[in-house]
């Protein structure tokens, strides 16, 4: 599904990501691991095609085709979504409108019909639901005013609306308290099919215990350095960090 | 002293003076003498700063009487009252008169408060006057149906200089569209509109402009509110060459509030330019602005909002606000917000903002499967929305909403 061979990428010409190979398949969880700036984010961002960065090296295809040939918003048609670490606050533009009209896009682009007013709003009803947001937030502008907890809800529940075949969920735990970590970890169990795949980025191990993953990678400046089961993430989490950092500066030495 | 280049003044006008006498069958000679103080603004004029009247100044300008076959005018305009007017005639085949205040003839008013803005356009407009009307509602007179005041400036090297006055008495209540649109291949509406706003009355009114061609739009407003009374003006520039709006508010009576509102979008070189005065002269009253402005590849743009807080307008309320988007690395807007406070205990707040559409927000939108130019519509409706919110006549929302839209959808066909 995802194949990611020897990626660079950087930011106003600062080296972020270099040399990453990931691969994917259908249904698989895959964490992403890693300490502040190993480029983690980084990854999630240049997946979903934001320009900030530049892709230097590298290339990533996705359901067959050259990822980094689209713009963001075929990328989506193709089934890919990104949940924000820090979702944007976008007063005026209302949560249901914008996703009524992501929908039909994405629709119309597979050359389906549009969504009718019945099938969206039963859809809305039952996908917020499965994230327990309010009524009142789903049709307020997008994220104005929303708690940390709320945004990060509010990112699955679009995410449940868009039905994306892989989701990257960048930091969706962090700022969270255990309640809405559960909640939001419910969510994403909800939608984990044999078709669907997950990127999970995260800081911490806590995540993981609620969405469990298959595979567990460890980034370390702008590479996997290290992959294994679930088990992996235990063992960071225990030895923190630093065992990686040592590691590294022992093959290097 | 400043020092004045003379010019040659004489040339363009006695061929305006000749046009205008054909029709209105007055002596040419004398208007021609009436003209002969008569000069255009220029950038050295501070009113005039930043909007150049080079072009205007060097067209032959024509009055014409021509009325076309058929108007072509958007549905959602209705089917209320209107009166409809070309190249600033009336014209009664195309105006429906039913369920409409009393219409008479009025005669050009004098140009005496015009005196502090430096403003020979309006005295051009008052120099020679096209025939002129008056709306007049009587006390408490209420007008349900949405008036439709519309203007179609058409045909090659035309002018126009159309005058209306709406006078509201005590307790009248009426709301206006006014659609102005310039259709011809070089037009020139150089309009005078002035509002008398009674006791306790209210007037509503969205100006919708929009210009084809090589347009030329001047359009001054004068109101002057009395008492206890409600003035709201929403001016929604979609289109023109070259547009220049000047409100001027004159808040006379105790406890009244007053609106005024704008939303500019111009592409390509297209110059809009908003000056407005509110002067509170009393006390207990409000004044609210707020203008947004979407500016477009190399389109130039100037908001000027002055207030004056007179020394007894105590317990005022003025807010302002300018918000720019420019979505072209080579568009311009000068922004200058003026408050003049002379009272000491006022509620006064002017901003001024401009920057560029956020990335960020274009991202996030483009990441759920939006297009870049649907991103944007979205975002710019957002941006325009506070402002499409005070619109006093839904009926036209939906066509403003459509011009912006399209406006934008033109701008990513360009790139």
């Amino acid at each position: 599904m995802l194949n990611i061979t020897n990626l660079h990428a950087e930011i106003e010409g600062k080296k972020i990501i270099k040399g990453l190979d990931l691969e994917v398949k259908p249904g698989e969880v895959h964490a992403i691991m890693g300490p502040n700036g190993s480029g983690k984010s980084t990854l999630a961002s240049v997946l979903a095609g934001n320009e900030d960065f530049d892709v230097t090296d590298g290339s990533i295809t996705f359901q067959g085709k050259d990822l980094l040939e689209l713009g963001p918003d075929e990328r989506s048609h193709l089934g890919l979504f990104l949940a924000f670490q820090y979702p944007v606050e976008i007063p005026g533009v209302s949560n249901i409108n914008f996703l009524k009209a992501a929908i039909n896009e994405r629709r119309e682009a597979r050359g389906e019909e549009p969504i009718t007013a019945k099938e969206f709003l039963q859809m809305v009803k039952d996908k917020a639901s499965l994230v327990e947001l309010d009524n009142k937030l789903t049709n307020r502008s997008v994220n104005e005013g929303f708690s940390g907890g709320e945004k990060k809800r509010n990112e699955i529940f679009q995410m449940a609306m868009l039905e994306p075949t892989l989701g990257i969920l960048d930091e969706t735990d962090s700022g969270l308290d255990i309640d809405a970590l559960k909640i939001v970890a419910n969510g994403v169990n909800t939608l984990r099919s044999k078709e669907r795949s997950f990127i999970v980025v995260t800081h911490y191990q806590r995540l993981l215990d609620y969405i469990v993953p298959d595979f567990v990678h460890v980034l370390f400046d702008g590479k996997i350095v290290k992959s294994g089961d679930k088990s992996l993430a235990l063992e960071l989490e225990e030895k923190g960090y630093d065992w990686i950092k040592n590691e590294r500066e022992k093959v290097s030495a | 002293m400043e020092i004045v280049e003379s010019k040659n003044t004489l040339a363009p006008f006695s061929e305006l003076a000749k046009s205008y006498s054909q029709i209105n069958e007055v002596n040419a000679s004398s208007l021609i003498k009436k003209l002969g103080d008569f000069r255009f603004p220029t950038r050295r004029d501070e009113y005039w700063k930043y909007t150049p009247t080079r072009a205007v100044e060097k067209t032959n300008w024509q009055f014409s009487s021509d009325l076309p076959e058929e108007l072509n005018l958007p549905a959602s305009l209705g089917n209320g009252p209107r009166l409809v007017f070309i190249n600033g005639n009336y014209s009664e085949k195309f105006s429906s008169q039913e369920g409409l205040p009393k219409l008479s003839s009025a005669e050009g008013s004098s140009v005496d408060e015009l005196s502090s803005p430096f403003n020979p356009l309006a005295d051009l407009n008052q120099l020679l006057p096209q025939k002129t009307y008056k709306l007049h509602l009587m006390k408490n007179e209420v007008v349900d149906q949405v008036v439709s005041i519309v203007h179609i400036f058409q045909g090659e090297n035309i002018i126009s200089q159309p005058y209306m006055e709406v006078v509201l008495e005590e307790g009248a209540s009426l709301k206006l569209n006014e659609y102005h649109v310039h259709r011809g291949s070089s037009t020139f509406s150089n309009s005078f509109s002035r509002y008398q706003v009674g006791r306790n009355a209210e007037l509503g009114l969205d100006l919708i402009q929009e210009g084809k061609g090589e347009s030329f739009l001047h359009n001054q407003t004068i109101v002057n509110q009395d008492k206890d009374s409600r003035f709201t003006q929403n001016t929604f520039t979609l289109s023109g060459n070259w547009v220049r709006n000047n409100t001027i508010v004159n808040i006379n009576g105790k406890n009244s509030e007053a609106n005024l509102n704008g939303i500019y979008i111009p592409s390509e070189k297209e110059h809009v330019d908003n000056h407005t005065i509110i002067d509170h002269k009393v006390a207990h009253c409000e004044s609210n602005e707020l203008y947004r402005g979407v500016m477009m590849d190399k389109s130039t743009g100037v908001f000027n909002g002055k207030v004056f807080v007179r020394q007894d307008a105590q317990k005022t309320n003025a807010f302002q606000s300018n918000g720019n988007v420019l979505l072209s690395d080579f568009a311009t807007i000068n922004s200058k917000p003026e408050l003049e406070i002379y009272a000491d205990d006022v509620k006064c707040s002017h901003g001024s903002t401009t920057g560029q559409m956020d990335d960020e927000a274009l991202f996030y939108l483009m990441s759920r499967g939006i297009s870049e130019r649907n991103s944007r519509i979205l975002l710019v409706n957002a941006f325009a929305e506070d402002v499409l919110a005070e619109m006093v006549n839904d009926n036209l929302r939906g066509y403003v909403e459509k011009a912006i839209k399209e406006k934008l959808s033109g701008v990513s066909n360009g790139e």
